[in-house]
């Protein structure tokens, strides 16, 4: 709250030589104004005494004044004071002496100590604004190559170093380790030419996560040159005197994960508290690359959990049969998909294709369970609505809301289809002469919610083909699902014969525009007639 | 089709769910696609709106742009939860979000209407 009066009490420190008050006349200055007349660097003093010629300069006439800034809260007898981040010049116009001066330098000495402490506050302040930004920069992302670069780029930022590197370590598909590294205020041509930093006495430090190194003058170091073949930097390295390294380590592993290091041509320019920002940035980057690591093992879990349930058709005398399953693209929709091909006695063959609601891992769990069920269902040779009917009653009892489509279609020597529906898209039918039959739409209601599947049957000749398909095909948020259904028929109308495995990979990429953003799953089979007695 | 930025685990949701309080219910309004994202939203409206006990339970799909089978899931888990005394109603209409409705023959059991008018008519 600013103190009425409180201007006019300075106002009164403008004396003439002869002791007195001399006339005083304020002065709004706005900020650009204030720079000029503060006489330093960094942080002003809340209250000061600028130079007269500056101040001449700026006020006509002036011979004399004090500053006070927006910081002292202080304001006239009439409650106006500066505006923010601004400041009044009490201005006299008359030959003044040099008491305001003397006390304004005494009360400047004696509050040294406070201002000193304002300026550290003011500076942590500093620190913690701009750790929580990067921060919660940093935590808020999952891709990893964007979440190296910010990094990199905050830190090198925030510890003012000439230029910054981050080296990390990933583990690839076969369990090799190796390090990859971002840079920050230099080109990347500046570091191709040199391997990659090795355990050094320098560098051990960091990738061993033993704690931070920071060195005014790394060349005068004694661990430094102490390695061959360099003896310290590579020629046409970029010149390093400052060193600052701080290492990465995962929260939840305890691992270590990589390390920054920054650098800076000339020495003693690394502080405290760039060292503390440092780290602050390390702590936040470990948590962003450990999200990011467990987000693509969830992801490679679900995908994995869905291939390894998923079987291989076996081969069926007198079908072709091809089969593809294709994880959705981006990732976070895997899983929910199946099919499966179940050879029964008396030469009669069941095809499945189904599709759980929901995705990731409980969406490939409760696959697995619906997979099985049907499985067991149809090797005890129930009829298709009695195997959809029974799946279903397990489901319900497995959770209160599952939700599951599931076409069920037995071949029979005789050449017949008997199939089910529980909610899945119809199936089609490519005769010999070329026609299509789409059939089996909304038969029933989808495992976990419908109790009765009506059954119906269909003929499926020799030199007939029978195409069964989850909506990823078809359906995307972008496509509406009878568009996408009208596509397939005219493709698969178009399909050359015989049809292969490239051939519905091919289908797959022209129908869903090559991005499919939920799984794909398919089967298609070829009745040959050949092999059966 | 380029897709707007969905968040850094892609699954921000585009759309939205309102809870309206009428005379005579509680009318969710569902924007954009009805997905695996905007799904679990409903859930919650859907929980909180069947504390408010209306007489009927309304969700409104007039705005949305699309119904995958995880907001039909949720449709099926409203009509089921909601309890004795609420009627749910979903208002659809338009083979984009008819189609899947039929294929699925949810439209045995959920009750469809084709505007929010006719599914207040009845309360």
């Amino acid at each position: 709250m600013p103190r009425p009066a409180a201007l006019s009490s300075l106002a009164a420190l403008l004396t003439g030589p002869d002791g007195r008050p001399v006339p005083v006349e304020r002065v709004v200055l706005t900020a650009a104004q204030r720079s000029l007349l503060c006489p330093c660097d960094g942080a002003s003093p809340m209250v000061f005494v600028p130079d007269p010629d500056v101040l001449a300069a700026l006020v006509r006439g002036a011979t004399a004044g004090v500053v006070v800034t927006a910081e002292a809260g202080l304001a006239g007898d009439d409650g106006a004071g500066p505006p923010p981040g601004g400041a009044v010049a009490l201005v006299a116009r008359t030959d003044v002496g040099e008491g305001h001066r003397r006390v304004l330098e005494a009360f400047a000495a004696g509050t040294a100590a406070v201002q000193h402490t304002v300026d550290v506050l003011r500076a942590e302040a500093a620190v913690i604004d701009a750790l929580n930004s990067v921060g919660r920069r940093l935590t808020a992302q999952l891709d990893l190559d964007r979440v190296v670069q910010d990094a990199t780029d905050a830190a090198t930022t925030a510890v003012g170093a000439a230029f910054g590197a981050f080296f990390y370590n990933l583990v690839d598909q076969f369990g090799e380790s190796y390090t990859l590294y971002t840079l920050s205020g230099a080109p990347r041509e500046a570091f191709e030419r040199f391997p990659m930093p090795r355990n050094t006495a320098v560098f051990a430090p960091t990738f061993d996560g033993e704690g931070t190194v920071r060195s005014p003058d790394i060349t005068v170091d004694p661990r430094f040159g102490r390695n061959a073949p360099y003896h310290g930097m590579p020629e046409g390295h970029l010149p390093v005197r400052s060193y600052l390294a701080v290492p990465v380590i995962s929260p939840t592993s305890g691992e270590v994960l990589g390390g920054f290091f920054f650098g800076h041509p000339e020495p003693g320019r690394f502080t405290d508290r760039h060292e503390y920002l440092a780290e602050g940035i390390a702590g936040y980057s470990a948590i962003a690359l450990d999200n990011s690591r467990l987000f693509e093992r969830e992801r490679n879990l679900a995908r994995e959990l869905s291939r390894s349930m998923l079987p291989e058709a076996p081969p069926v005398a007198g079908l072709e049969i091809v089969t593809r399953y294709l994880p959705a693209a981006t990732g976070s929709k895997i899983g929910g998909d199946w099919f499966d091909v179940i050879p029964l006695p008396g030469d009669a063959t069941a095809f499945v294709i189904g599709d759980v609601v929901g995705h990731g891992v409980t969406a490939a769990t409760v696959m697995g369970q619906a997979r099985t069920a049907v499985r067991c269902y149809a090797v005890l040779g129930l009829p298709p609505s009695r195997v959809l009917h029974q799946t279903s009653a397990v489901l319900s009892a497995f959770t209160a809301s599952t939700f599951v489509t599931c076409f069920y279609a037995v071949h029979s020597a005789d050449g017949t289809l008997r199939y089910a529906n529980a909610g899945h898209l119809p199936a089609l039918l490519r005769h010999v002469d070329g026609t299509l039959t789409e059939f089996g739409e909304a038969l029933g209601q989808p495992l976990g919610v419908g109790a009765s599947f009506p059954e119906r049957t269909i003929r499926f000749g020799i030199g007939d083909e029978l195409l069964l398909y989850t909506d990823g095909l078809v359906e995307s948020r972008t496509r509406d699902l009878t568009v996408g259904m009208g596509w397939l028929r005219s493709a698969v109308a178009a399909l050359p014969r015989p049809v292969t495995a490239e051939l519905c990979d091919g289908l797959v990429a022209e129908l869903t525009g090559g991005a499919h953003d939920d799984d794909v799953a398919l089967i298609h089979v070829r009745n040959t007639g050949r092999g059966v007695a | 089709m380029t897709e707007p930025d969905r968040g850094p685990f892609g699954n921000e949701p585009s759309g939205s769910v309102r809870l309206h309080e009428v005379p005579g219910g509680v009318v969710l309004v569902v924007t954009g696609p009805l997905d695996l994202s905007l799904a679990p939203r409903l859930r919650r409206e859907v929980l909180r709106a069947v504390r408010l006990r209306p007489a009927t339970l309304v969700i409104d799909l007039s705005a949305s742009t699309f119904l995958a089978s995880v907001g039909m899931a949720e449709l099926v888990r409203a009509h089921r939860t909601a309890g004795a005394g609420v009627t749910v109603r979903i208002v659809a209409a338009g083979p984009l979000l008819l189609r899947p409705l039929e294929l699925t023959r949810l439209t045995d059991e959920l009750e469809i209407r084709s505007t929010l008018h006719d599914a207040l008519a009845e309360a």
